[in-house]
C-alpha cells in the first residue's frame, strides 16, 4: 500500500467513527467530547501505525485537532450544545498547549544538552576508549565491553547516537574478520540490542521511560534514583543474558580484536566545564532525596550552564531532535485528553475486565505492547498504550492488589523498549542492519529470544518490586 | 516526492554503457540519468528540479564536444537551485590547468582518473550521496542500504 492509500485509511476510519451517532457507541454515558476524543485517538493510532506522514507530524496534528475540537476555546461550531447534559467538559487550551513545556520535555532537553556537549567535547569517545581497555583483546571479553559500554552510553545519550558511535568503532574491525566467521553477527547484533536494552536504565534513556514516569504521579511518583535502583539490575541481567546467548549462537573464531581509538581527553576550560557539569548533574539526579530538587529541575541546570558558557551554541541548538520532543508532547496531549474527559476510564469500565485475572490483564497488555513496538516507534507505542494502562491500573480493583498502577505502567514501559526483532523495530536496529554483518533472520531469532526473555523477566521482576519501590 | 537522482555525463557511448552496468548498484532506490553532453544534462536537471526532485550527484567527464565538463560543473556550482549537489569529475585527459579550474572554480567534491576501479567509483558516489541526503535533510532511512555507513555514523553521532 502506498502512502496516499494509507493516508486515506487513516483519515476515513476516524471520520466514520466521528460521524456515527454517540448513542451507537457501546460505552455507557459517553459524552460528545469523549466521542470526539475516541475518534482522535483512533486517528492518532492509525497515523502512528501506518505512518502516512512522519510520526512527529502526527503529534502536532493531534495537538491542533484537540485544540480545535475539544478545548475551551475550540471552533464555535464545536461548542454548540456546550451547556446541555451529555456534552461533557472541554479541556483548557492552556493545558493542551502546555505539553510542549511539560516537565518531561524539559527532562529530555537536559538530556540532549548533556549528550550534545559530551559528543562535542569528545567525552563519549574518550570515555569509551578508557572503559574498553580493561577488556583486553580476547573477542569474548571485548564483546562484554562493547555491550556494557553501549548500554551505559545509551542510558544518557539517544540510542541512535550511541549505536552510530559504537558501530563507527566496530565496523573497521569487523571488516577484518574472516568472511565465514559468525562472530561478526554477534558483534553486529550486540550494539543495537545493548542500546535498546540500555535505554531502559534511566528515565532519560529513552522517551517511553519518561512518558511512563509522567503517568505515575502523586503517591506513585518515581524519582531518577529510584528508577535506576530497579531498572539498572534489570538491564545488567538482560545484558549478561544477551552476551551469553550471542556467544552461544555465534561463537567468534577470530583470536584477537584490536579496537583502535585515538585521542586524548580535552583539557580546555570548556571541556572541564563539560566533565564537571556532567558529573554534578548525575549526582544531583541520584541524590534528589537529599537536596529536594526533582529530576526535571536538575535537568535544566546543564541547559543553563552550557548555554551561558556557549558550550552549546546557537548552531548546536538547531541540531537538537525537536522531532522527538514534539512526538512526546503530542502523545502527552493525547493522554491528557483521555484522562481529563474521563474517557479512558469509561472505556475500561465498559469492558468487563473484572472477570479476568489481573495477572492475565497485565500479561496481555505486555504482549500487545511488545508486538506494537516491534512494528512501530517505541515512543508512539508508549504514547498510545500508556494512557490506557493508567486507566486500567486505577480502575480495576484486582489489579490494585497486585501492585496496581505502578506494576502495569512499568511493565508496559519496559515492553516498549523490548521490541527489537526486525530492522524496522528501532533506529539502532536499522542502522546496524545496514552495515551488513548479519541477515534479517539472525536479528529475528535473537530479537525474539531477547524480547521474550526480557518480557517474562520484567513481568515477574516488577511484580515483586512494584510494592517495594518506595523503599529503594 | 523529494527523491535524489544521479546524473552521469560522458560523450563516449561505451563509457556510458560501462557506467550503466556498474551503477546498477543504485538501481532500486535512485534513478540514474545518462547524458551524452553537458547541454543534455542541463536540460534533464531543469526537468528534475521542476519536479521538485533533487540532483544529488553529478558524475561528469571533462573533454567533451560542446561545453567542457569543468565549465558545466562550474555553472552548476553557481546555480542557486543546486547548492548542495555533489560533483565528481571522471576524466583521463584533464590538463594541469583544467584540474586547477575544477577545484577552484567548479569546487568539485571528488576526482577520479580513467581507467577507474568499479568499487572505488561506487564507494565515492555512495559517500557523496550520503552527504547530500544528510545535508538536505532527506529521510536517510529510505536509502540506508546504499549509503556510506561511516559518513552516516559520523553524522548521527552528532544528532541527539
Amino acid at each position: 500500500m502506498n502512502k496516499t492509500g494509507k493516508l486515506y485509511i487513516a483519515i476515513i476510519i476516524p471520520l466514520i467513527v466521528w460521524l456515527i451517532p454517540t448513542d451507537f457507541i457501546p460505552i455507557e454515558g459517553l459524552t460528545i467530547v469523549e466521542h470526539r476524543v475516541i475518534a482522535l485517538f483512533i486517528l492518532a493510532a492509525l497515523f502512528w501505525i501506518l505512518e502516512p506522514v512522519p510520526i512527529y507530524s502526527t503529534s502536532i496534528l493531534i495537538m491542533v485537532l484537540l485544540l480545535v475540537t475539544v478545548s475551551d476555546h475550540s471552533l464555535i461550531f464545536f461548542k454548540v450544545g456546550v451547556d446541555e447534559p451529555g456534552f461533557g467538559s472541554l479541556i483548557r487550551y492552556q493545558d493542551i498547549m502546555g505539553n510542549f513545556a511539560s516537565p518531561i520535555i524539559m527532562l529530555f532537553l537536559g538530556g540532549f544538552f548533556l549528550a550534545m556537549a559530551a559528543t562535542k567535547y569528545r567525552l563519549d569517545i574518550n570515555l569509551a576508549n578508557v572503559l574498553l581497555k580493561p577488556f583486553g583483546n580476547k573477542p569474548k571479553y571485548v564483546l562484554i565491553g562493547i555491550i556494557a559500554i553501549t548500554a551505559l552510553f545509551s542510558m544518557f545519550m539517544s540510542n541512535t547516537a550511541t549505536t552510530a558511535m559504537m558501530l563507527a568503532l566496530l565496523v573497521p574491525v569487523l571488516a577484518l574478520f574472516k568472511p565465514d566467521d559468525r562472530g561478526k553477527i554477534a558483534f553486529g547484533l550486540a550494539v543495537p540490542f545493548a542500546a535498546n536494552v540500555g535505554g531502559i536504565g534511566t528515565i532519560i534513556g529513552t522517551p517511553p521511560n519518561a512518558i511512563g514516569v509522567r503517568y505515575l504521579s502523586g503517591e506513585y511518583a518515581i524519582g531518577f534514583g529510584q528508577w535506576m535502583a530497579f531498572a539498572l539490575p534489570f538491564v545488567v541481567i538482560m545484558l549478561a543474558f544477551l552476551w551469553f546467548i550471542l556467544l552461544r549462537f555465534y561463537p567468534v573464531e577470530t583470536e584477537s580484536i584490536d579496537l583502535k581509538i585515538g585521542g586524548k581527553f580535552l583539557k580546555s576550560w570548556k571541556a572541564i566545564v563539560v566533565y564537571c557539569t556532567f558529573a554534578v548533574t548525575l549526582l544531583l539526579w541520584l541524590l534528589d532525596f537529599l537536596h529536594g530538587m526533582n529530576a526535571y529541575i536538575v535537568a535544566l541546570i546543564p541547559v543553563a550552564v552550557f548555554s551561558v558558557t556557549t558550550i552549546i551554541t546557537k548552531d548546536d541548538l538547531k541540531r537538537i531532535s525537536w522531532d522527538v520532543l514534539w512526538l512526546v508532547a503530542g502523545g502527552l496531549a493525547l493522554g491528557l485528553a483521555l484522562e481529563r474527559t474521563g474517557l479512558a476510564e469509561s472505556i475500561v469500565e465498559s469492558i468487563p475486565f473484572g472477570d479476568f485475572a489481573p495477572m492475565l490483564i497485565v500479561a496481555c497488555a505486555c504482549l500487545i505492547t511488545i508486538i506494537m513496538s516491534n512494528f512501530i516507534s517505541n515512543t508512539a507505542t508508549a504514547n498510545l498504550l500508556l494512557p490506557i494502562m493508567v486507566a486500567l491500573g486505577t480502575s480495576i480493583p484486582g489489579l490494585y492488589e497486585i501492585g496496581g498502577l505502578r506494576y502495569i505502567v512499568l511493565t508496559v514501559t519496559f515492553a516498549c523498549s523490548l521490541g527489537m526483532a526486525m530492522p524496522i523495530s528501532t533506529p539502532p536496529n536499522a542502522l546496524s542492519y545496514a552495515s551488513g554483518f548479519f541477515k534479517t533472520n539472525d536479528m529475528l531469532k535473537m530479537g525474539i529470544i531477547i524480547g521474550a526473555v526480557g518480557l517474562t523477566f520484567a513481568y515477574f521482576y516488577l511484580y515483586i518490586l512494584a510494592d517495594v519501590i518506595d523503599v529503594l | 516526492m523529494a527523491k535524489p537522482n544521479i546524473i552521469c555525463v560522458d560523450d563516449q557511448r561505451d563509457i556510458l554503457a560501462t557506467l550503466k552496468k556498474e551503477l546498477l548498484f543504485f538501481r532500486d532506490l535512485i534513478k540514474v540519468y545518462y547524458c551524452e553532453s553537458a547541454e543534455e544534462a542541463a536540460t534533464i536537471m531543469d526537468e528534475i528540479d521542476a519536479e521538485s526532485e533533487h540532483v544529488a550527484v553529478i558524475v561528469c567527464d571533462h573533454v567533451m564536444p560542446g561545453k567542457s565538463g569543468v565549465d558545466f560543473l562550474s555553472e552548476v556550482k553557481d546555480d542557486n537551485r543546486f547548492p548542495n549537489t555533489k560533483k565528481l569529475l571522471l576524466t583521463g585527459l584533464a590538463t594541469h590547468e583544467d584540474t586547477i579550474e575544477a577545484i577552484n572554480k567548479a569546487k568539485i567534491d571528488r576526482y577520479i582518473g580513467k581507467p577507474w576501479e568499479t568499487h572505488d567509483l561506487i564507494n565515492k558516489i555512495r559517500v557523496l550521496l550520503t552527504e547530500y541526503i544528510l545535508e538536505e535533510g532527506l529521510d536517510y532511512n529510505d536509502y540506508i542500504t546504499i549509503l556510506d555507513q561511516d559518513t552516516l555514523y559520523a553524522q548521527l553521532r552528532k544528532t541527539m
